[in-house]
């Protein structure tokens, strides 16, 4: 419940923060704090310096892109997701999945490049962000550099984002026909998820992202038809963990029938 | 700019200004029960689950537990403390007790908090709604069932003086 | 003097009592003035963070507080050794060999469940004490666990208190009829191999903790703190410390939720107190969220083993044989009261005769286990439950035919059990009809083709329960006739004050049971005025000398207990009042002086009026000249209600053991997800019967708050270890509770069918909720019929367990075996 001591800094720019979290050994950002902060308490981790992103507004916007697409502030919060006319109109999927994250509470300060960095392979948006294939901008100290959502989540909590570096946008491609879905089995209602699925269905194909059975999203393309999405799911490689919440074989087959809903659930919205 | 692991804070609290040193660690509930002496604010687990550390942030409701008091620097903060003006209960309250929405009292703050920042923002809100806003407030007494009457009379002005 | 008999005295006029006043708690708590003991504050305390075991059974090597001490604002640290060189270990309830074992406030030699307290630290900040913590060195040598409580019975499993020598509690046999009279006579005997009830607990949402204070010149410690038993808090704690009891005051004002998980807290605050003795400074503990599922308390679970059910052809249950095996975790402490409290309801709510049970406690490696709301019976009556549906459905039989042919029909009550408990009062029937019409039964055909259309399958579940409120605790001397426990009592007083005011204390510990409200109720009917002129102080205080050894919340007896005290010393009070003012107003005698609108006035002359206010002003400041008979009118009356019990017959275990008996029946409606195994609750009815109802409204918040515990535990809530004994859900992501939007809609109904076993027809009824337990597992046992006709056999059925018997449905019915003629 108590934290370690911890150095803390609250930089004015993206620059700047870049800078410290370079410059300071076991540096981490700190976006809304809903997942790094519990870690704390729990003393799973205990960073050296916090670097507070809170003072950058410019990474809380959120705006259509040119080509009718959307780019997303990493330290947008799910509130604002949930509210943003924008996002209405380019990706609703995004306000639907986000409105399922946990609590108001939690969504007034949780981010979008909180979920996405920390990459719990029970999170939410990476597998939305695989489906939609999504790109990822990261800062550093040589500028910016782009990776798609496909690259972006390395293991277990673990991202492209390196040492030095920072999540400062993803950007959505437009939608041009085609329709989002998602599905999840949790613990509780808008609890932690056992499973999820996000499926983007573009004509007659699907991009099937499937969440909590993988260190990473599992991303599977596959014709946009309920049983061929089963069997693919049935065949794809995955690793799902045993706990209190399900077996692996019981994962395994919720993940099928997460993925098929998914799928089901954009076609209709198509 | 470098890395400190204490810092002079100015928080407003209830409409009171507050200027604290705080260890960059420390939690932003802890420094409201402990250093501000607002024991209101409640404390019920220790991974951002229960709610009961519920406070208004600049408008928002946020658990409180997983703010860190560093990051209050600058922040207007509202507590359970703020509802009631003189001797006069908020409609809130009144409409708590009124349909008995609180058996130990123990979540009843930052249940409190909850509802009021879903009326400040949406005057007519349906049962699925209410039941939303206080989805991150756990109760163990209630079963809920009298707290979303409670919300609910508040909101349409059913409450006794 | 004159000394009022409950039964002599006309019941308070229909007054405040049965309405639904507002709450005397609400105004602090709704402004967040409560005071929790967290909110207590002395200049100089110290934090005290506790160290403990990683390991489930390991011996302790040796414990290195060095490095934690050398640490600037650390004020000291308590480790085993001292302990066990200051104290003496903490009494044991059972015989041997639960008698030898060596239970002391941390681990010594040992440690037998993973989160033990094996140290403490106490610095100048909760942070620091955190942080010195981890500077203790312990050295541990790790040994086989053992985490499951038939095994644990075995030879030859690793034994965790060597003085007893065996994990083993307590054993005995209960026997009651003639179980081979019912075999011969049954039609069938239904049997099913094993049922089992899970380990959970209420997890109220305040932790356990304290703020001691040691004073040195009279060595007296006082507890600001959240006991909701502080009369066998203090039995176990004071001859511990070695001191006399009052040495010990406790004081709680408002407590966070208790449930009964905070009986046990004697230990961590044993800790406390040598702490705030030896370091002369007050202490302060906080039990964080993850302590309190690791290390604290959870509900017992119990195995069913070999269950054999005689039964007629038309469903008629005669009788049950079965082996149960209680798991107590590491230390059993209050929980070897659990082999024998669940024998009040030993029938549930049935009619037959003939009992076997072969009862066993056992330790394992796991947190010790307290009584935790329904506490013992609720086990049982799962049991009883299961046992009717399992029956109902192998013989091809309506459940709720089967229950109302079974039930224990209101015009025998008071109906004497098996075992000689007496149920006072109630009728089931009639509750298990309104709870079926509130879920719409009749259209239930409908419905379960609508369901079928939307591929879910709909299934309807009753539960059926008692709430035994009010503890004989003689039954104590069941499970060890060298106990010296029996009956129960509860303390309160009523006193005039000088200016007039009536002010009142309890001997209880209220953790949301709303006891100043009720108790206001009672004293203003009886003194004719309202709750708001009846000050009743919050909280417990030892000072007050307004408890007993019993005294505490817990027992769902504060309805007959609580007010019958409240309601004797009110009686006493009002007699003294009537008095005093029949001499003064020169009346023929007391009985010719009514209270009412404060004073006391002359029947025949009612301008001949004495104000509360010069009542007490005379006796307490203006008394010359009063004649001798009122020399015991003190205006200022304590009462020891004590319930009217037998100490039970030690051999045959035959006897009273609770006074009250409320009636909980539910019906629920789920629809399960063929695909998923995920099941929504669509109906809920719960219906009560506690006797007079003093305030409904309060009444009814218990009902819906127990149906949460019980709908939680049915589906999410569990506390399973793994296989080197770590508790695999120690916080609320794992553990989930049911929040708002989990909650199905919920329908009450109540009847009152009062109590003839006190004066105010009360019962307590704050646990009655496990039927919802009860009834999701039949639910899903309806539902899944068409569907292999698969057994709900445990208690807890989260949708991989109901998957698991969409899937395999024959291994569920591999247990279940119907003999016939």
């Amino acid at each position: 419940m108590l934290l370690s001591e911890v150095g803390y800094a609250r930089p004015a720019s993206v620059d700047e923060a870049v800078r410290l979290l370079a410059e300071n050994d076991g540096a981490r950002p700190l976006a809304g704090g809903q997942t790094i902060v519990n870690v704390m308490k729990a003393r799973a981790a205990a960073p050296d310096v916090l670097v507070d992103l809170g003072a950058l507004e410019d990474l809380r916007a959120i705006a259509k892109a040119a080509d009718g697409g959307l780019e997303l502030g990493a330290m947008a919060t799910y509130t604002q997701v949930i509210t943003s006319g924008d996002i209405k109109d380019a990706r609703p999927i995004l306000a639907e999945v986000a409105a399922q994250i946990a609590d108001v509470q939690v969504r007034n300060r949780g981010t979008v490049g909180g979920n996405i960095c920390s990459n719990d392979p029970t999170n939410h948006l990476p597998p939305v962000m695989a489906a939609a294939g999504a790109t990822m901008t990261i800062a550093g100290a040589d500028g910016e550099r782009e990776v798609s959502a496909e690259e972006f989540f390395l293991g277990v909590y673990m991202t492209a984002v390196g040492e030095g570096e920072l999540l400062t946008k993803v950007t959505l491609p437009a939608l041009n026909g085609a329709a989002d879905g998602f599905a999840a089995i949790t613990i509780g209602t808008d609890g932690t998820c056992i499973v999820n699925a996000a499926a983007t269905v573009s004509r007659d194909e699907a991009r099937v992202a499937l969440g909590c059975v993988s260190a990473t999203p599992v991303l599977l393309t596959v014709a946009a038809d309920e049983d061929a999405v089963r069997e693919a799911v049935a065949g794809a490689t995955i690793d799902p963990p045993s706990d209190v919440h399900g077996s692996a074989d019981y994962r395994r087959h919720l993940a099928a029938v997460v993925a098929a809903r998914a799928v089901a659930q954009a076609k209709e919205g198509s | 700019m470098e890395p400190v692991t204490s810092k002079r804070i100015t928080v407003t609290v209830n409409g009171a200004s507050y200027e604290r040193d705080v260890d960059a660690r420390r939690l932003l509930v802890h420094v409201i029960r402990d250093d501000l002496d607002l024991t209101g604010t409640h404390i019920g687990c220790d991974t951002g689950n229960c709610g009961a550390c519920t406070v208004i942030v600049d408008g928002l409701a946020v658990k409180s537990c997983m703010m860190l008091a560093v990051q209050a620097d600058g922040v207007s903060i509202e507590t359970v403390e703020s509802l009631a003006s003189d001797d006069e209960l908020h409609p809130l309250q009144r409409a708590f007790s009124a349909h008995h929405a609180l058996q130990c009292g123990y979540c009843t703050p930052g249940m409190l908090m909850s509802a009021k920042h879903l009326l400040d923002n949406n005057s007519e809100p349906t049962e699925n709604e209410i039941r939303r806003a206080i989805q991150g407030n756990i109760c163990r007494c209630t079963g809920y069932v009298n707290i979303v009457e409670a919300i609910d009379a508040a909101a349409r002005g059913e409450v006794p003086a | 003097m004159t000394t009022v008999a409950p039964d002599q005295v006309e019941a308070p006029q229909k007054g405040f009592a049965g309405t639904s006043i507002p709450r005397k708690e609400d105004k602090r708590l709704v402004q967040g003035e409560g005071v929790f003991f967290d909110d207590v504050k002395r200049h100089g305390m110290g934090y005290v963070h506790f160290v403990r075991s990683p390991y489930a059974h390991a011996g302790i090597v040796s414990i290195d507080v060095s490095a934690a001490e050398a640490v600037e604002g650390v004020y000291g640290t308590l480790i085993g050794e001292e302990v066990a060189a200051q104290t003496d270990p903490f009494f044991e309830m059972s015989t041997p060999p639960g008698s030898e074992i060596r239970d002391y406030a941390l681990a010594v030699g040992k440690v037998r469940f993973a989160g033990e307290p094996v140290a403490a630290v106490v610095a100048e900040t909760r942070e620091l004490a955190r942080d010195a913590a981890e500077l203790v060195e312990v050295e541990y040598e790790p040994l086989e666990p053992v985490l499951d409580a038939v095994a644990a019975a075995e030879p030859g499993a690793p034994i965790l208190h060597d003085e007893a020598g065996s994990n083993v509690v307590w054993s005995g046999k209960f026997e009651w009829g003639d179980f081979d009279e019912a075999l011969a006579e049954a039609d069938h005997v239904v049997k099913i191999d094993r049922l089992y009830f899970h380990r959970f607990s209420s997890t109220p949402l305040e932790c356990a903790g304290a703020l001691v204070e040691y004073d040195k010149g009279i060595a007296q410690w006082t507890l600001h703190c959240n006991h909701q038993m502080p009369g066998i808090g203090i039995v176990w704690m004071a001859p511990a410390l070695r001191v006399g009891t009052d040495k010990l005051r406790i004081v709680t004002q408002d407590i966070g939720g208790g449930f009964g998980n905070k009986i046990t807290l004697h230990p961590y605050f044993v800790a406390l107190c040598l702490l705030a003795r030896k370091l002369n400074r007050p202490v302060h503990w906080t039990e964080w969220r993850t302590d309190q599922h690791t290390a604290n308390t959870h509900g017992n679970e119990r195995t069913f083993l070999d269950v054999e059910v005689p039964v007629k052809a038309d469903g008629t249950m005669l009788g049950f044989k079965v082996r149960a095996f209680d798991d107590a975790g590491a230390f059993p402490r209050y929980e070897p009261l659990g082999c024998i409290i669940w024998a009040q309801v030993t029938p549930g709510c049935y009619r037959w005769r003939h009992v076997l049970v072969d009862f066993t406690q056992t330790c394992t490696n796991k947190s010790p286990t307290a009584p935790n709301r329904g506490y013992s019976r609720m086990q049982q009556l799962w049991f009883t439950e299961r046992v009717i549906d399992v029956v109902a459905h192998e013989l091809d039989l309506d459940p709720v035919e089967v229950r109302k042919r079974n039930y224990i029909k209101s015009e025998e009550m008071p109906y004497e059990t098996p075992n000689g408990c007496v149920y006072d009062s109630g009728d089931y029937a009639r509750c298990l009809d309104i709870a079926l019409d509130l879920i719409g039964y009749d259209k239930l055909e409908e419905r379960r083709k609508d369901a079928e259309s939307r591929g879910k399958l709909l299934g309807v579940g009753i539960g059926s329960t008692l709430d035994s409120g009010t503890n004989n605790f003689g039954q104590s001397q069941l499970l060890n006739p060298e106990l010296q426990f029996s009956g129960n009592n509860e303390v309160a007083t009523a006193r005039l004050d000088i200016f007039g005011e009536v002010v009142v204390t309890l001997g209880t510990t209220p953790q949301g049971q709303s006891h100043e409200t009720v108790t206001s109720q009672v004293v203003a009917d009886l003194l004719g005025i309202t709750p708001d002129d009846v000050h009743v102080r919050a909280g417990h205080d030892s000072y007050w000398n307004s408890h007993a050894g019993f005294s505490g919340t817990y027992a769902s007896q504060f309805a007959v207990t609580g007010l019958e005290a409240v309601k004797g010393a009110t009686l006493e009070l009002a007699s003294q009042i009537r008095r005093l003012a029949s001499v003064i107003l020169g009346a023929d005698g007391p009985d010719d002086i009514v209270l009412e609108e404060g004073m006391a006035k002359r029947k025949d002359m009612p301008e001949a009026a004495l104000p509360f206010m010069a009542c007490g002003a005379i006796i307490n400041v203006n008394n010359a000249g009063l004649p001798p008979e009122l020399d015991d009118v003190t205006l200022n009356c304590r009462y020891v209600y004590r319930p009217p019990f037998q100490v039970p017959d030690h051999e045959t275990k035959f006897g009273n053991l609770t006074l009250t008996y409320a009636t909980q029946i539910h019906a629920c409606v789920v629809e399960v997800d063929r695909e998923t195994g995920v099941y929504e609750i669509v109906d809920y009815a719960a219906v009560d019967d506690c006797g007079t109802r003093i305030h409904p409204q309060i009444v009814e918040g218990q009902v819906h708050g127990a149906t949460a515990h019980a709908l939680g535990a049915a589906t999410f809530e569990t506390f399973p270890y793994d296989e080197d004994g770590m508790l695999l859900t120690s916080n609320f992501y794992d553990y989930h509770v049911p929040h708002a939007l989990d909650m199905p809609p919920l329908k009450t109904g109540f009847i009152e069918s009062p109590s003839p076993f006190n004066s105010l027809g009360t019962k307590g009824m704050g646990e009655g909720g496990g039927a919802g337990i009860h009834c999701v597992c039949a639910a899903i046992q309806d539902a899944l019929r068409p569907v292999g006709n698969p057994v709900v056999t445990e208690s807890h059925n989260p949708y991989h367990r109901v998957w698991e018997l969409l899937q395999d449905p024959a291994a569920s019915r591999a247990g279940i075996e119907v003999t016939g003629r």
